[in-house]
């Protein structure tokens, strides 16, 4: 698979081709309707797109690539926006209507472009009477005699008004980043203090012995941490406490598929759950702030959970339909004894806060995200967390999802985002339709893709359709998004498909094909689900 | 499953007995090739030769009677290479005093004694226990040997070593 040269694969060399030939590519084929600003936004869209399905760099690293380009190219202070100024002239009066102006302003299809405000700009059509080299004189009743005119149609400031590179540096603090932060320090102080495996061990005593409830218990305790830790943790964790079950079948029992099947399954939906579940849920919501809508930790859940439980509910009988339980009973013999250390218990106290703070947003008012920073501030205060926990948190993961807030930020302003959905007929489309094709396209997408980087390639094109209105009243953003997030976390069907995948296949215990069949019937099964809420559920609550 | 780069080499001047071990550890041959040699002069010029061609050896299992320099001695050598400290030093011998033994220990950082005649299973369970721990130690990503080493082991080395993530 090597092929020696930078120690690629023949895959990953493609892809660092085309991603190169990608960033050029939309210079090649000037697109009339876009914006200079609009090619280079397209450019980097192709490149980190190719980077991101063929993997040539790390997804961290095309993350942060992407955030140094659009610094560089599309920033008010890097080299190719730092002195430029947009060409104006005023129109000279003539006789009754008619206007000089230089010819350079007219455009082949005689019209002239109107400076309105900074970024934006006003076709007129005019009147062309005469030329006489440098000018020309048109007749038009819009004109005025101290009109902006744009004397270089094609300057790079045209329809672009470039921002401040903070404005992309500033994503790596951005809220729902610093939210993340919040959640990945609860976790990794969890792990540190056994938070997470005493919690499972006194959460899974009530479902007893039978098999059946085992299952639906490792299940829900499974997704009720992954909704706060990460899913893949939470799934390398619950196999230490299902290799020891398993240890008690007979080698050829098909029960143990079931088994270990229900941990990558029940991490994955339950990521959902909650803004801190999953990455591509900050996306989703990283993306809707952008455009003004904000939604809470408890309007997450309010949405999210009841269609968690479902999908649990039916993952939990699928499993059981397709590997039935083969012993009467299982003897779960879960050690371990809560720390009660003044360390731990301040973790507890912290954890208890935090969590209750979050999910009780809608009543004190007070944003997720600032509260997030109270366990940042008090697991190092407290000394719960020392500087080489603060190394070792995923660094990778929150620069992945700085990467795609960036990038959205930029296609929204470069205008590409608004661009790229107008070829497409979105109109003729119904709502059920729709919401069917973003569903469709996000599990497809990330079964292959990183789950963030499906949301984060997704979500500019969702926002675009709303803020282009081509979609009517019909359109409701919240739900598209919703819909988008949901089904990058609902994508399984493959090892690849997610690290709790990866994790589960590992083992040794379940085969591909068992995966790709429980996986592609939670992905059709999902689908629908989707829809349904999305129909009768969702429009309820978020109005 | 796939072979990796970490090899295995036992060292053993007995043919019979060396084609016990390899024997015994067949299990572990699919990802973790093994290399023999019979006395200390080949077991130098085998790792020289894998570790020219970019291999790592990850478990040696080493006689204490070679002809030429003895067990514990070469095992000592060994550990002065740098390539080859994180490797895991098995003595498996019948022969060797508790001089020697010590020395092993305090010298070579002995891993394991196993003694003759050994037990396949503990062999095995040995060999396993040790290579859980050089992966641990020594690779990044540890998914990959899961399905053969201690399962359990790796994955509570991935929830608390905290280094995946989702993605």
């Amino acid at each position: 698979m090597k092929s020696g040269f930078l120690g690629l694969t023949k895959t990953q060399l493609a892809g660092l081709v085309l991603g190169v030939f990608g960033l050029f590519l939309p210079f090649l084929l000037p697109l009339a309707s876009l914006s200079i600003a609009g090619h280079i936004g397209l450019g980097i869209f192709f490149m980190a797109a190719i980077f991101w399905m063929f993997e040539p760099i790390p997804i961290y690293a095309t993350s942060m690539l992407v955030i140094f380009l659009q610094v560089v190219l599309l920033s008010s202070q890097g080299p190719v926006y730092m002195d430029a100024e947009l060409p104006l002239s005023e129109p000279v009066a003539l006789e009754e209507g008619q206007w000089q102006i230089p010819s350079s302003a007219l455009k082949n299809d005689n019209t002239v472009l109107l400076a309105v405000e900074p970024g934006e700009t006003e076709s007129i059509s005019v009147y062309v009477v005469d030329r006489n080299g440098q000018h020309v004189i048109v007749e038009s009743t819009e004109l005025d005699a101290d009109t902006a005119i744009i004397t270089d149609t094609g300057h790079r400031l045209v329809n672009y008004q470039p921002n401040s590179y903070t404005e992309y540096l500033g994503t790596l603090a951005h809220p729902i980043i610093i939210l993340f932060l919040g959640g990945f320090m609860l976790a990794s102080a969890s792990v540190k203090y056994n938070l997470d495996k005493n919690l499972t061990r006194y959460l899974l005593g009530p479902f007893g012995s039978k098999p059946r409830y085992i299952v639906l218990g490792l299940m829900l305790v499974t997704a009720m941490l992954s909704a706060f830790m990460s899913n893949t943790a939470t799934a390398a964790m619950m196999v230490t406490v299902i290799l020891p079950i398993i240890a008690q079948l007979e080698p050829g029992d098909r029960f143990k598929f079931g088994l270990a099947l229900a941990i990558p399954i029940a991490a994955n939906v339950g990521g959902i759950t909650t803004p801190i579940g999953t990455p591509p849920n900050a996306i989703v919501i990283a993306a809707l702030s952008e455009y003004g809508i904000d939604i809470s930790f408890t309007d997450w859940i309010i949405v999210a959970a009841p269609l968690v439980v479902v999908m649990l509910v039916f993952a939990w009988w699928l499993l059981l339909a397709l590997f039935p339980p083969s012993i009467s009973r299982f003897n779960l013999k879960l050690e371990g004894k809560l720390n009660l250390s003044p360390k731990a218990v301040g973790l507890y106290a912290i954890f208890a806060a935090t969590v209750l703070l979050w999910v009780t947003e809608n009543q004190h008012g007070i944003p997720s995200s600032m509260v997030a920073f109270l366990p940042v501030a008090a697991l190092v205060t407290g000394r719960i967390l020392d500087k080489s926990d603060i190394r070792k948190l995923p660094w990778d993961v929150l620069w992945l999802m700085a990467g795609g807030i960036s990038l959205g930020i930029g296609m929204d302003k470069t205008g590409l985002a608004v661009w790229m959905i107008s070829g497409f007929d979105w109109g003729a489309m119904g709502y059920i339709t729709l919401i069917l094709t973003f569903s469709i396209v996000a599990i497809a997408m990330s079964n292959f893709l990183s789950n963030t980087v499906t949301a984060t390639l997704l979500m500019p094109l969702v926002i675009s359709m709303q803020a282009s209105g081509i979609m009517g009243d019909d359109f409701n953003l919240l739900i598209i998004g919703v819909v988008v997030a949901v089904a990058c976390s609902l994508a399984m069907a493959l090892p690849i498909s997610t690290p709790p995948n990866a994790i589960a296949m590992s083992t040794g215990i379940i085969r591909t094909k068992d995966m790709a069949k429980v996986g592609v019937i939670v992905g059709v099964v999902g689908v629908l689900i989707i829809l349904a809420y999305a129909v009768f559920y969702w429009p309820m609550v978020t109005n | 499953m796939e072979t990796s780069d970490i090899y295995i080499l036992c060292i053993e001047d007995e043919q019979e007995v060396l084609d016990a071990v390899v024997r015994d550890l067949e299990k572990l041959e699919e990802q973790f090739p093994v290399e023999t040699a019979t006395s200390a002069e080949e077991a130098r010029s085998v790792i020289e030769k894998l570790l020219e061609n970019g291999k790592k050896i990850g478990l040696i299992l080493c006689d204490h009677i070679l002809p030429g320099d003895n067990g514990v001695e070469l095992l000592i050598e060994l550990h002065k290479n740098e390539q080859l400290h994180a490797s895991k030093k098995v003595l498996l011998t019948g022969q060797a005093g508790l001089e020697d033994t010590v020395k092993a220990l305090n010298e070579a950082k002995l891993h394991h004694y196993i003694a003759k005649p050994w037990n396949k299973e503990d062999l095995m369970s040995v060999s396993v226990e040790l290579l859980t721990d050089y992966v641990i130690e020594q690779e990044d990503d540890v998914l990959p040997f899961m399905g053969t080493l201690d399962a359990a082991k790796l994955s509570e080395f991935i929830r608390s070593g905290r280094n995946v993530s989702d993605s």
